[in-house]
């Protein structure tokens, strides 16, 4: 066998091995503050197909439940039907809980309708999508509501909608985009979201809204968002019910995921990222041999 | 060439697309992620093959259609360096780094790139290997990246393509 094999073989397989390994949920249960049960979620979550995600609904609950996270909303674009997947794959595991959703996509705004049973097109107007929402029993919450998304916005659907994202990964690219998420969710007495709005790059949960509710069911997590009983955490600031901003922070154990943070520590795992790099780099050098001559050759294939 | 070593570069594809996505989500490769992502994300090099046989039914009829396949698959290496560049990002840096490198950095300003550099090699694969005029060559090269990448873009996204064309 030529070693340039048995040194792709062995980085690969010892670097799915160290991560296989190193595979492990991270079991922190729900902590309790004065009677509230504090649920880590996140609200906006896709997955493959029709979604634009990486991970089918199985994986993205399986992987949610590994990041730590009691409640997650399956959002599709404009269909619920992966949602539903989703749901009933976390029921058979007893997963986290999943709420069955969809981010209705307009070219005017993004809405997250968390809670719905049946799509909702996106031909409609916000505050029209809004009672379309409502009439279902779910909660509508404005998906990362930049500048361009806001005249969508009108008094009469700011005046219906329930919560804004306030935290979402696309503050972290551009700043100016956080400051715009900021002062929509100051213009109304809106409830406090931070989600990941998970596309497959990165963990997801990576931005969360902690839930404090008294019941830790389906219904009671959409009662609690109604109710604006979230925090949500942006790289020191904290978001939400001030009185439950107080309370957490006196408890002290709700902890900030957003912004830059420290991958997950540990050996196996740095050896295994390593090793799948190099693995995957000397696999390349086999499968497509570089000649003199040119770029890549046939590898040796010949008609 | 046999069809099943006709394969081997397409299954490669599929392999690294499981890596990668094992990679930018766990961090590190396990085969809870990458085994099943690799299996249903082959779903990529088999809407290049569809589109592949569509549009080489003519063109040198000395070469089977495995080895057509094989030496199409040739073409692949800036995609699939691509891919380890963002794996090595999202293995490296921090989560909220890695998603700032990603967007707008490597998506859009790197990607256009490796577009360009892939599209040349498949011209390349065109011109020499399936003796294609040089338009005939382009020709086939816009039309096997509009079969494929529509297959694509309608598996990966869904609805939104055809409900939200001005996003």
């Amino acid at each position: 066998m030529k070693p340039g094999r048995v040194i792709a073989g062995v980085l690969l397989v010892a670097s799915m091995a160290a991560g296989t390994f190193s595979d492990a949920p991270r079991r922190v249960p729900p902590p309790f503050l004065r009677g509230y049960q504090v649920l880590a979620a996140d609200f906006h979550v896709h997955s493959f197909p029709f979604s634009s995600s990486t991970l089918t609904p199985w994986d993205t609950v399986i992987e949610a439940r590994r990041q730590g996270l009691d409640v997650i909303a399956m959002t599709p674009h404009n269909h619920t039907w992966v949602a539903k997947v989703g749901q009933w794959f976390s029921k058979k595991i007893n997963g986290p809980i999943v709420l069955t959703g969809e981010e209705i996509v307009t070219p005017h705004y993004h809405l997250l309708a968390i809670g719905i049973r049946r799509t909702i097109g996106p031909n409609l107007s916000a505050a029209t999508a809004i009672d379309e929402i409502h009439r279902q029993g779910g909660v509508a919450i404005a998906a990362h509501p930049t500048k361009k998304y806001w005249p969508a916005y009108d008094a009469e659907a700011m005046r219906k909608l329930d919560g804004a994202e306030v935290v979402h990964p696309i503050i972290w690219r551009r700043e100016d985009l956080g400051e715009q998420l900021r002062q929509f969710y100051g213009r109304a007495h809106l409830t406090a979201v931070g989600d990941s709005d998970y596309h497959g790059l990165g963990p997801v949960g990576l931005c969360r809204t902690y839930v404090f509710t008294h019941d830790a069911s389906e219904q009671g997590i959409l009662d609690a968002v109604r109710k604006g009983q979230t925090v949500v955490y942006d790289r020191g600031q904290a978001y939400g019910d001030p009185a439950l901003v107080q309370l957490a922070e006196a408890d002290g154990r709700l902890p900030d995921l957003s912004g830059p943070t420290a991958q997950d520590a540990g050996f196996l795992s740095a050896f295994s990222r390593i090793t799948a790099i190099l693995g995957m780099l000397v696999a390349m050098t086999l499968v497509y041999p570089i000649r003199s001559g040119g770029t890549t050759g046939s590898g040796g294939t010949s008609a | 060439m046999s069809p099943w070593r006709s394969l081997r570069r397409p299954a490669f594809v599929a392999f690294v697309l499981g890596c990668t996505i094992s990679l930018i989500t766990f961090p590190g490769l396990t085969l809870r992620l990458a085994g099943p992502s690799a299996i249903y994300w082959s779903f990529i090099p088999l809407a290049e093959i569809v589109a592949l046989a569509l549009i080489c039914r003519k063109g040198n009829e000395l070469l089977s259609f495995p080895s057509k396949v094989d030496l199409f698959f040739a073409g692949h290496l800036p995609w699939l360096l691509w891919l380890t560049g963002l794996s090595a990002a999202f293995s490296f840096l921090s989560p909220g780094e890695a998603f700032a490198f990603a967007q707008p950095f490597w998506l859009y300003y790197v990607a256009p790139a490796v577009i360009i550099w892939s599209a040349w090699i498949d011209f390349g694969f065109y011109r020499s290997i399936l003796r294609s005029s040089r338009g005939g060559a382009i020709a086939r090269l816009v039309a096997q990246r509009a079969i494929s990448w529509s297959m694509i873009l309608l598996i990966f996204s869904g609805s939104i393509v055809w409900q939200s064309p001005h996003l």
